[in-house]
């Protein structure tokens, strides 16, 4: 087989498939499926203060090839995530990054430095892109002066590599990564849901008790791998690329673009071996062209 | 390396052919697969089942209650949408991915006491598993099930070898004219638990019922969900106190006690027209 490791700044995975937040619970939930420290990482549903009990029902529903959520960051709180998760991640050799998620940036800080506190947190993923929360999320990650100051705060707080997501409704993408590159980020992931809104006919409204949700799936993927190519090409720093990826082809298709990595969403939710599968199509792909993983990213660039 | 402490050692996805589909009216399927391998489901647990062959769309499994266990499950698909358009279409030999055994199924039976079964609709499935199990520990259950028109009861044929049935229909086509929890009131006393799945408003009613005459009450719930083991958050049901339960995992069978029936989805609305009450 050839190499399948990954560098992500300073951080090396061990294949570039990572699932993403929201998608993969605090990774345990899928020991009955697969081992999931095969997996290049996991990152955590999104953590906050305290526990969050999420929003009211309905709370998803079925798109053209995708699904909208709105599910308000419900959570165990990073306190609980630390004491009964964590150990049995750490136990297991998990590459865990921490998705944190926070209404001012006093609390981003205070999370960013109880997760110091930890061992095995490989970085921490900030959150300035949820579109289902009345406060904070995507407030932080549309102003490139507001995430630049999220990420300068953390990035002086935790010793952990500091990874932000974008939101693709930043009417300024790549001024946001820039801006969040510029305070010291390690890494940009790209890209969380964009806002929809389904409505029943039947009952005459939206289908959502919180009438928007974040669309996500394999609808979502063409616009991912563009915004992908576009930050990659205005950025020094490494992306790591999601949006609707299903298939090892999928993920293919953002490291030929540029990421160093790529993360896996709502796969998961229709076949819990997504991860797995992703990460063995890909080094099938990397036999039968005799590359390592490292040589593919980026390959589709053009040139001028 | 360290093994976890599973909660459900038994849960597996697993892709199997389309045994058998039968028809019923114009609404209703029973679909048979082909499973040797997987642990059996247990009545009241659920399958995320989707066709190998959707593609992108539609894009999710569906949760479905299991009608029968063993090594060639069953399941009754009402075509509703997408998917089961599909799954109302589907020949043998079609390639299924099923995920499960899923959540937890009805609560051990209390053999002091009479069963009252009480469905809606589609709701039969796993009451129907739940009878056939009673019978086989020398129980004859009641099966209280409603419809709309009498059209909108699948399997009722088959109840009534396993249970004393009795039917009510909205429009009087089948069985009393009137609504199912019409049925419970003279079943309710105390030497019967009331097991019932349906439509929530149904299921608000008969819940109702119950507390008030202090029976015990198990619910099936049903709630839209992407995953089916806790991930997706998607289904999630408000609780006596506040906060919210996942039917997926915690359910999607459970006391009906711990929900808060009147913050429960799309039971607003009928409660203002005073149909809960």
């Amino acid at each position: 087989m050839t190499s399948q490791s990954v560098k992500v700044g300073q951080l090396t995975f061990k294949n570039p498939v990572l699932t993403a937040s929201g998608c993969f619970g605090y990774g345990l939930e899928f020991d009955d499926f697969f081992d999931v420290a095969t997996l290049g990482g996991i990152c955590t549903k999104g953590l906050s203060l305290l526990p969050r009990p999420g929003n009211a029902p309905d709370r998803i529903c079925e798109t053209p090839a995708g699904m909208l959520n709105a599910i308000g960051l419900a959570n165990v709180g990073v306190e609980a995530f630390c004491t009964e998760k964590l150990p049995t991640l750490r136990e297991r050799g998990v590459t865990v990054i921490a998705n944190i998620f926070a209404t001012s940036i006093d609390d981003f800080v205070t999370l960013a430095k109880r997760l110091d506190c930890e061992t095995g947190i490989a970085a921490v993923e900030l959150n300035v892109s949820c579109p289902n929360v009345t406060h904070g999320g995507i407030e932080f990650g549309r102003d490139p002066k507001m995430a630049a100051q999220v990420t300068a705060a953390v990035r002086a707080a935790t010793k952990l590599p500091v990874w932000v997501k974008m939101s693709p409704e930043a009417g300024d993408l790549v001024g946001v990564a820039r801006a969040c590159e510029a305070e010291g980020a390690d890494a940009i992931t790209a890209i969380n849901t964009i806002r929809g809104m389904v409505i029943d006919v039947d009952k005459m409204r939206p289908k959502l008790k919180n009438r928007t949700g974040g669309l996500s799936g394999p609808a979502l993927r063409p616009i991912a791998v563009r915004m992908v190519y576009d930050l990659v090409g205005a950025l020094k720093i490494p992306v790591v690329g999601i949006g609707g990826i299903s298939s090892a082809r999928d993920a293919l298709e953002f490291l030929l673009a540029g990421a160093k990595a790529v993360q896996i969403g709502t796969a998961s939710f229709k076949d819990p071996e997504a991860g797995r599968r992703i990460a063995e199509g890909i080094a099938a792909y990397c036999a039968k062209h005799e590359v390592s993983v490292e040589e593919l990213i980026g390959k589709a660039r053009v040139e001028g | 390396m360290p093994s976890l402490e599973k909660s459900h050692p038994s849960r597996s996805l697993i892709t199997v052919p389309l045994l058998r589909r039968e028809s019923i009216g114009e609404s209703y399927h029973v679909l048979w697969f082909d499973m040797p391998e997987g642990a059996p489901a247990k009545p009241g647990q659920f399958t995320m089942i989707r066709g190998q062959e959707w593609g992108d769309a539609p894009l999710l499994p569906r949760p479905m209650s299991y009608l029968s266990g063993g090594t060639t499950p069953s399941m009754l698909v009402k075509v509703q949408g997408e998917g089961t358009i599909r799954m109302g279409r589907a020949e043998p030999g079609e390639p299924f991915m099923l995920l499960g055994p899923l959540g937890n199924g009805w609560r051990a039976h209390d053999p002091t006491k009479r069963q009252v079964l009480v469905a809606g609709g589609v709701g039969i499935a796993p009451l129907i598993f739940l009878a056939r199990e009673l019978v086989a520990q020398g129980q004859r259950p009641v099966l209280l099930y409603g419809g709309r028109t009498a059209r909108d009861l699948p399997l009722a044929d088959d109840a009534i070898e396993l249970c004393d049935l009795e039917i009510a229909t909205e429009d009087g086509s089948r069985g009393l004219p009137g609504r199912v929890t019409d049925l419970l009131t003279k079943w309710l006393s105390s030497n019967v638990e009331v097991f019932t799945c349906g439509p929530d408003r149904m299921m608000a009613a008969v819940a109702q019922k119950c507390a008030l005459t202090k029976i015990p009450c198990e619910v099936s719930l049903e709630a839209p969900m992407a995953c089916g083991f806790g991930i997706c958050l998607g289904c999630a049901i408000p609780t006596a106190g506040g906060g919210y339960l996942y039917a997926c995992s915690e359910g999607p069978c459970l006391d009906a006690e711990r929900i808060d029936w009147d913050r429960s989805a799309g039971l607003l609305a009928t409660a203002s027209k005073g149909g809960v009450k």
